[in-house]
């Protein structure tokens, strides 16, 4: 080994040192292999301009959950990912909300080219609800295509958030009591946007 | 006698001619194995070329880069904390903090003994005080609490052993460790 690269190694092995990420959370509730493997991926994240919060909460949720550390290391590894897929269809003037939005959309099916077309409807819009929305609808077995075109449908529309969650908690509410996920998502959806204001209340 | 080995001591040193018993001895005393402190301490006083090869050079550039990076990234957040109420002091409307907001959280749970709220706004932590919910009669539980403004994930624990996804909110199937969470998104109130 040449001087060179011992230099090189030294180095690195000093910035590990000396920037470690010190999360108090993470080195309390992390074994010591899983805490050096999460706080890496971290780092790498930061090094990205990604949003590094959520990656320390799925971190803190696998270890309350009591998921073992290799499974741990995985999730915050596939996050990573998909927040840095987020991210670049969403432009990257996306806001961490968004991201972390977007990469629950992207971890039930929804895909890349959905989430950036969903960005060019918005415009300047926060897309957060509609992305939570639309990653609900999808969880409720609502096809992918469709809930993907409801929700470009109340982009384009100007609909409002508040609208869009009273929107979801009707459509579960259909659907807890048995109604096709499809035809409660799209009947709903067709109130909404037609009368151009929120829909009325599951009691009603 | 005494004046002959005075005079000899004080005679100037010679260098032995090569080929010599004296350069003969000395040639003798270098190839013996030194001490290892000496060898050290020789190795950092004696000049000596160092050579690096392109190889070398790139790894030695790329860590400097990945140093320098890394520890700009973390003066920076450093420098943000550290500014942070000088800016907040010059600029209040656009540096002051938004306050969480307080979002009530229900769950109808009619056997449960304890019931808790974990999320990324607690750092999911089963214990948090604040967020312990209590029973208000019929199997009701609920705890209003503060959450930050943005998009959160959480969910409930029930008897600090079975986790429920709020049936009220959006639902996210996490896949990575296979259970469901609820989201909220928190927005400022107008």
């Amino acid at each position: 080994m040449t001087l060179g690269v011992r230099v090189a190694v030294g180095l690195v092995c000093l910035a590990r040192a000396v920037f470690a990420q010190g999360d108090s959370r993470l080195s309390a509730r992390l074994d010591k292999p899983t805490l050096d493997a999460v706080t890496a991926i971290v780092d790498s994240a930061r090094i990205s301009k990604l949003p590094t919060a959520p990656l320390i909460d799925k971190a803190l949720e696998g270890a309350a959950r009591g998921v073992d550390g290799q499974n741990i290391v995985m999730a915050v590894h596939q996050l990573s990912i998909r927040m840095g897929s987020a991210k670049r269809a969403l432009a990257s003037n996306a806001t961490p909300d968004e991201i972390k939005a977007a990469a629950s959309a992207l971890d039930v099916g929804v895909s890349v080219r959905d989430l950036a077309r969903l960005r060019a409807v918005a415009g300047k819009q926060p897309v957060t609800v509609p992305l939570a929305v639309l990653t609900d609808l999808v969880g409720q077995k609502v096809p992918i295509p469709t809930a993907t075109d409801l929700v470009l449908q109340f982009a384009r529309s100007g609909v409002k958030d508040s609208d869009l969650a009273l929107f979801q908690r009707n459509v579960r509410s259909d659907v807890d009591q048995g109604a096709d996920p499809t035809v409660a998502a799209t009947t709903r959806a067709r109130g909404l946007v037609a009368r151009g204001g929120p829909p009325p209340k599951p009691s009603e | 006698m005494m004046k002959e080995i005075a005079r000899q001591l004080r005679a100037p040193l010679t260098p032995p001619v090569s080929g010599s018993f004296d350069a003969r001895v000395m040639s003798a005393v270098r190839r013996l194995p030194r001490h290892s402190r000496f060898k050290l301490w020789s190795r950092l006083t004696t000049p000596r070329t160092v050579t690096f090869t392109p190889l070398s050079w790139g790894l030695l550039a790329a860590s400097v880069a990945l140093f320098a990076v890394i520890g700009a990234a973390r003066a920076f957040d450093d420098i943000q904390v550290a500014t942070k109420p000088m800016v907040t002091a010059l600029f209040p409307k656009t540096a002051a903090p938004k306050p969480p907001q307080r979002v009530q959280f229900v769950l109808v749970a009619p056997d449960a003994k304890k019931v808790a709220v974990v999320g990324d706004f607690n750092g999911w932590d089963v214990d948090h005080a604040g967020y312990q919910a209590k029973h208000r009669g019929g199997g009701v539980w609920s705890v209003t609490a503060p959450v930050p403004l943005g998009h959160h994930r959480y969910s409930f624990v029930v008897d600090d052993s079975v986790w429920v996804a709020d049936p009220t909110a959006p639902r996210v199937v996490d896949n990575d460790f296979g259970v469901a969470n609820s989201t909220i998104v928190v927005q400022e109130q107008k």
